[in-house]
């Protein structure tokens, strides 16, 4: 007869440096959409037609990391941290291994891609994930240069939807309220 | 080809296709232990005499638990708890669902309830909501385009809150999908048409859409073939039994193609057309499906210039250069909707303005496209299309459309370009 004491479970490895790059690029954008929020007028519009209860938890299967982008009382668009312990989310997207995770941060692949090769699982308002997704792409085009941002949305803003003052002048916002306090 | 790094596929419907398909209810459901099925359609089908074959071949064999012909044209989830209430008082076992795609869902509606012993649908809204496998369901079409027999969502309507939900769950999948030529003998000239252009978008999305597989690829491939070879037969001789069991299986082939890879703006344009207008949906895709291949060119220009040889065939294929291939897909679209048009006696609509009810009115006014672009945008189809659009970029595909005219390719802001083929502007 077979010991299943013999076979012991195989547990995956903690992967902690892959974890913690994603944790760090959660964090930086979880608090760039909070800048965006309050700089750009389409990511503070879209944000306007999201209900007043709106709490998005983007987060990696099975033990995070994560974090939180939600409304607060006052309407205010805010980085919540990474724990949803009493938070009511409204809108909760997984990323469904820390794998999945890499490429989405690396920005080998949009969210777009991400979603059509089934990494990602969202429950919530299907409307509310496609504001989200078009705050995710804006947000990118403030935080990163265009050579990368190319590689994570489908078409990088053009001088018609994205004047270069928006977009400069947009860029040193978002990062001086991304890093100050 | 280029096989994604990772991607699913899943389809464990039971096809079963043939011209007295029907006839083997009875071995189906004893092969699911189901005694006493209910018998769910709409009064349309039953008027049309469609349920009789059903109860012919459940003879005396199978005690039909009844038969509930109440389903409107948008299922929703006030007629569900009604025949979920009727299903646990009649003590029935299993579903069988005869219909078009409005039915089909109804019945999935209905299966969720009664097998997970609830009255709230909500509860099972979004994927993984579903946990444990449902009671039998027997999925047999009327219609041959919405593939609903073969995919593992369901659209139900709020109309007390005046919403879609959706339903995805691989549970939702039908035990059999049944294609019998007879059940869609009497579908009228129109509706043939558009049905059949419907399975042929779901197809050509599945196809140049960003979630395409090797596998959704093949059945999309043969879907086309099927559609571009009987279309025209089955809209003209309606009595051609071939070409209705040719469609069918299109239809089927089509479902199983886009419930694995997903479809992109045709259709996200094409919901919102539907929710705001009260349009077919099929009429919808008929319409659009060039549109949507034309705007994608530059990143599905190969793709789209490989449908070629299904719906044209190998001599129309070989002789064409590839970059003139991806144009000619689009022409060959546009002519067959033009001859859907004549053969139809003009109810086939070729573009948006030429849409009407069945008083003459025109059904979508120019008025409304700016309505129909914003609500497009949040459609979930849109993340799979290969192409960015935003409400301007949506506004210029409908107007385009409504007009009937091909997009100004020139004006189309262009992400990079990804199509190995380079299509001109």
């Amino acid at each position: 007869m077979m010991n299943i004491n013999k076979y012991p479970e195989i547990k995956s490895g903690s992967k902690l440096i892959k974890k913690i790059y994603v944790a760090v690029m959660l964090w930086i954008v979880g608090r760039a959409i909070q800048a965006a929020s309050r700089v750009d007028r389409e990511v503070k519009e879209e944000f306007g037609r999201l209900s007043d209860d709106f709490m998005m938890h983007l987060h990696v299967l099975p033990s995070g990391p994560g974090m939180i982008v939600g409304k607060d009382k006052n309407g205010k668009v805010r980085y919540m941290g990474w724990n949803p312990k009493g938070k009511k989310i409204t809108l909760d997207m997984k990323v469904k291994n820390i794998e999945g995770a890499i490429l989405m941060f690396t920005f080998q692949e949009s969210t777009c891609v991400a979603s059509a090769n089934n990494r990602l699982a969202v429950s919530g308002n299907v409307p509310d994930t496609m504001a989200f997704i078009r705050i995710l792409n804006i947000v990118e085009t403030y935080l990163l240069p265009k050579i990368i941002t190319s590689l994570a949305v489908k078409r990088y803003p053009k001088w018609s939807q994205m004047s270069p003052l928006r977009k400069y002048a947009g860029r040193v916002l978002v990062y001086v309220r991304t890093f100050t306090f | 080809m280029q096989i994604p790094g990772y991607y699913e596929f899943c389809n464990k419907v039971k096809t079963v296709s043939g011209h007295n398909a029907l006839d083997k209810l009875p071995e189906m459901l004893a092969s699911v232990n189901s005694v006493k099925p209910l018998i769910i359609t709409d009064k349309g089908v039953n008027g049309a005499g469609l349920i009789e074959p059903v109860k012919k071949a459940l003879g005396t064999k199978v005690k039909s638990g009844g038969v509930y012909d109440d389903v409107p044209a948008d299922s929703d989830v006030k007629t569900i708890k009604d025949i979920a209430a009727k299903y646990r008082a009649a003590k029935c076992d299993s579903i069988i669902a005869v219909g078009g795609g409005s039915v089909l869902d109804t019945a999935k509606g209905v299966n969720i309830l009664v097998s997970e012993n609830s009255d709230n649908l909500m509860n099972f809204v979004g994927f993984g909501a579903l946990k444990r496998r449902l009671k039998p369901l027997i999925a047999v079409p009327t219609t041959s385009g919405t593939g609903s027999e073969m995919t593992l969502v369901a659209v139900i309507a709020d109309h007390e809150r005046d919403v879609k939900m959706l339903f995805p769950s691989l549970f939702l999948l039908p035990d059999f999908a049944v294609l019998d030529s007879r059940m869609t003998k009497t579908l009228p000239a129109a509706l043939t048409a558009f049905t059949a252009m419907d399975a042929m978008t779901h197809a050509c999305e599945a196809y140049t859409c960003l979630s395409k597989n090797p596998l959704s690829d093949s059945t999309a491939v043969m879907a086309i073939k099927l559609i571009s070879d009987n279309i025209m037969q089955g809209v003209k001789k309606p009595g051609d039994m071939e070409a209705r069991l040719a469609l069918a299986n299109a239809s089927a082939l089509a479902g199983m193609s886009f419930s694995n890879s997903m479809v992109g703006m045709i259709h996200a344009i094409g919901h919102s057309i539907g929710a705001i207008c009260h349009v077919p949906h099929g009429v919808c895709m008929s319409v659009l499906l060039p549109y949507g291949l034309e705007y994608n060119l530059h990143k599905t220009g190969l793709l789209t210039g490989e449908l070629l040889f299904p719906l044209k065939g190998e001599e129309a294929y070989n002789s064409a250069k590839a970059e003139e291939r991806p144009l000619l897909t689009i022409r060959a679209i546009r002519e067959m909707n033009s001859e859907l048009r004549k053969a139809t006696g003009g109810k086939h609509p070729t573009c948006l303005k030429e849409i009407v009810d069945r008083d003459g009115n025109m059904m979508v006014p120019r008025e409304v496209l700016s309505d129909i672009a914003h609500l497009s945008l949040n459609d979930g189809a849109m993340v799979y299309n290969p192409e960015d659009l935003d409400y301007n970029d949506a506004l210029m595909v409908l107007e385009k459309a409504w007009e009937g005219e091909p997009l100004d390719r020139k004006k189309i802001r262009k992400g990079k370009q990804t199509s190995l083929v380079k299509v001109k502007d």
